[in-house]
């Protein structure tokens, strides 16, 4: 049996606007972005803007309502057309933090939906991503099978257990999944998709209304981002490092080879808890005999000050324990999955307990 | 003429020389190349060519002592690495006697300690025995127990990439890697565009690491304000993947392995010896683990880490999840040995012998004065051991004694 891709209702659409077919739709209305300020845009444009700020507040979109189950035409042309616009106001604000949250949030919503629909449907929509995925016959366990290198693509990316290739159904290059796995993959591929939409949208100026709600959009991100600030301490606090990084760091002090990724992972950790560049080289060359210049160069490398000027980040718990650079776990290690966040953590409770102390002592 | 001289005229002719063939690899154009200049000691690297005929050219006057070709494929091989364009990377894997126990337990290594020059045999130490230093020079040597332990691997790793990869073994290029070990590429474009983390999660399961069928308790719940519970875990295997491999590890083991065997692997239950049979036949093939006399859950859990432990393959996980990595050319010298990096078909893998079908120098002899070598076998013939003597050896056998250090051309 073939299964194409095409064919999705306008309802179908409206609750999965990301979907490619929504582009096909959407074409011979050939909608530029000075239409969206006209008088009977508004009712589009305002949707659009619920759409975004309910992601930013509250993570979530509200999908279109039904009564008993049936649409308007109009509401469901209205819901479809929201999302591009949606699309183009997210990228006005140009913010990267408002970008990621509207893709998550709109990613969430669908998978919610998702969850409720029939297993073709489903695969209609993986389809839809290309995904390499068919249905089991109906007596097996399992819903579907989808091919090892796209189950990757987005289970590696989810920290549970469960989703390891390891620990997969994985047999003849096909991982076997029920529905509600499948769903959650896709999760990961929609959210891609619309992140993705962002880089594509090439607008040099945007009318002045829409940039008065792509600033309104803006503050709205600032009050949250300023909610979940939590930054790294102003100070290097050593009894925070976490147990593998400590064991780097002894391990260089005390002049011992690390591995490439040993001191990959010592300095990105350094680099990224805000010890600078020069503090870094000299820690490296005080330990041991590195060659300063040489030493420098690759710090500043790391830190993002020469050649393409990217930081490079700190590799997650998992890649480390790859490479055999994950070393005494400790109880924190069970709940934490970046270095970093270990750190976080603790350095806010180990100055917590300095401040407690030098009380104690006055 | 010094050694060094000596074993560069040998490469110069194998470069020179018509009838070496280096096949081209794939997409040619998109990869980037690389060769370490034989006597100057430095990198070429960055390079991009038009054909292979014009990159053996390049070879034939330069002749490098080590040659390699990206395993990614790039918009512009030739610029600076983050103005590539990196299109995708073949899936590679590593095995090389370096970084797996060996039967052979490297007796024929040596190690010297930079620090106070204290030597020893075998494994190089973490720490130097006598001045605490960690930074050695070593000589390493390849033995028939080396090979056989990375073929044993190799094999591992390919009935993995066949049984639960699915790939056809026309899919994979297996290759002896001109030193102690082999590589195995696979090409497919359904693995080209996979990212370093997707990488990451087929090394753990080539390795094993993270199987959570062997915690010692079930699912833990943790998370703010709550407590990790742990329950009684029961233990069961599905049929696919690793629970899979299990299954059959268990089976092999179990019914080949004597007492003793199952002590050496720290399995000391005498019921899982005693009731092998009900075992395999209860628990393995109906699955009711729960049913066996003596046998816990803390003892699956024993009898399964050891089978992980014999069934994952030893990879060097580094080069399989690099996405830019360098990989030695195919039909190009190795610079430690003076053999071939050479691919062969991936079912010939029990047949291939590296040491007598990857020699490079067929024919001449030279006289060598040879420090210290055990006793080896090289393109069908066996060979020492010498130590401290002149003797007359085939070339390959001589370039080799000489870039392993252990011998100098007599004058």
């Amino acid at each position: 049996m073939s299964i194409d891709s095409t064919g999705f209702t306008k309802g179908e659409l409206a609750k999965y606007p990301f979907l490619k077919e929504t582009a096909r739709y959407l074409s011979p209305l050939d909608l530029q972005i000075e239409d969206l300020v006209s008088p009977d845009m508004h009712q589009i444009l305002d949707r659009a803007m619920e759409r975004v700020t309910l992601a930013i507040t509250d993570l979530t979109i509200r999908p279109l309502s039904s009564e008993q189950g049936k649409y308007f035409l109009k509401d469901l042309q209205k819901e479809i057309l929201s999302f591009p616009v949606a699309i183009m106001l997210v990228s006005a604000t140009g913010n990267s933090f408002i970008k990621k949250r509207y893709a998550l949030a709109e990613a969430k919503q669908a998978t919610c939906l998702l969850a409720l629909e029939s297993k073709m449907l489903i695969l209609k929509v993986a389809l839809d991503f290309s995904w390499k995925i068919a249905l089991t016959s109906s007596d097996d366990v399992f819903d579907f099978i989808l091919y090892f290198s796209d189950f990757l693509q987005n289970a590696s990316h989810l920290h549970d257990a469960k989703w390891k290739l390891v620990n997969s159904t994985l047999s003849e290059g096909n991982v076997y999944l029920n529905k509600r796995n499948v769903v959650r993959l896709l999760q990961e591929e929609i959210k891609r998709r619309i992140e993705r939409r962002f880089s594509n949208v090439s607008i040099d100026r945007y009318p002045s209304e829409i940039s008065v709600l792509a600033e309104k959009l803006k503050t709205l991100a600032a009050e949250r981002i300023e909610q979940a600030e939590t930054d790294f301490p102003k100070i290097v606090v050593q009894e925070a490092f976490p147990p593998c990084i400590n064991a780097l760091y002894d391990g260089a002090s005390k002049n011992h080879h690390l591995s490439h990724m040993g001191r990959f992972a010592l300095t990105t950790f350094l680099v990224n808890i805000g010890m600078s560049v020069d503090s870094v080289t000299e820690l490296f060359v005080s330990f041991s005999d590195y060659n300063e210049r040489l030493t420098r160069y690759q710090v500043e490398h790391i830190a993002g000050e020469r050649g393409s000027g990217t930081k490079y980040a700190c590799p997650q718990c998992s890649i480390l324990q790859t490479h055999n650079v994950c070393k005494n776990r400790d109880d924190l290690c069970k709940y934490i999955y970046h270095p970093l966040r270990y750190y976080q953590n603790k350095s806010k409770t180990a100055l917590q307990d300095q401040l407690k102390n030098s009380k104690n002592t006055q | 003429m010094s050694s060094r001289d000596f074993v560069y005229s040998k490469f110069a002719e194998f470069y020179n020389n018509p009838s070496s063939f280096i096949p081209a690899p794939t997409s040619f154009e998109h990869r980037e190349f690389a060769y370490l200049m034989f006597k100057e000691r430095f990198m070429v690297r960055h390079k991009r060519f038009e054909s292979i005929q014009v990159f053996q050219s390049v070879l034939t006057r330069n002749v490098p002592s080590d040659v390699y070709h990206s395993c990614a494929y790039y918009e512009q091989p030739d610029l600076e690495m983050d103005k590539k364009g990196w299109i995708g990377s073949d899936l590679v894997f590593d095995i090389d006697a370096d970084h797996i126990p060996t039967k052979c337990g490297k007796i024929h290594d040596e190690w010297l300690c930079q620090k106070c020059e204290f030597n020893g045999k075998g494994i190089t130490p973490e720490q130097c025995p006598l001045c605490g230093g960690d930074r050695f020079s070593v000589k390493t040597w390849l033995c028939d127990l080396c090979l056989e332990s990375t073929r044993v691997e190799t094999a591992k790793l390919i009935d993995m990439l066949t049984k639960d990869f699915g790939f056809a073994t026309n899919e994979m290029h297996v290759f002896f890697s001109g030193h102690r070990g082999y590589h195995v590429h696979v090409e497919d474009e359904a693995v080209r565009s996979l990212d370093a983390l997707s990488r990451k999660e087929i090394v753990d399961y080539v390795t094993g690491l993270g199987l959570s069928v062997l915690n010692k308790t079930s699912k833990e719940k943790f998370g703010k304000g709550r407590k990790r519970v742990a329950t009684a875990k029961k233990f069961k295997l599905h049929n696919y993947g690793w629970n899979r491999r299990l299954k059959i590890g268990m089976t092999k083991l179990l019914s080949t392995a004597t007492v003793e065997d199952l002590k050496n692997l720290e399995l000391r239950n005498n019921n899982l010896f005693k009731n092998k049979t009900v075992i395999l036949r209860r628990a393995i093939e109906e699955g009711r683990w729960d049913s066996i006399p003596g046998v816990s859950v803390a003892t699956w859990l024993k009898l399964a880490e050891q089978v992980k432990n014999l069934e994952s393959a030893n990879i060097d996980t580094v080069v399989t999840t690099d996405i830019h990595r360098l990989i030695r050319m195919n039909g190009t010298l190795h610079g430690k040995t003076g053999l071939l990096k050479m691919e062969f078909p991936a079912h010939q893998l029990d047949d291939f012998d590296p040491l007598t079908q990857a020699i490079a120098f067929k024919k001449g002899t030279t006289k060598v004065f040879v420090s210290n070598t055990p006793e080896f076998r090289l393109g069908g013939a066996t060979w020492g051991p010498y130590k401290n003597v002149n003797v007359v050896l085939p070339t390959a056998a001589a370039v080799m004694l000489i870039l392993k250090g252990r011998a100098e051309v007599a004058n």
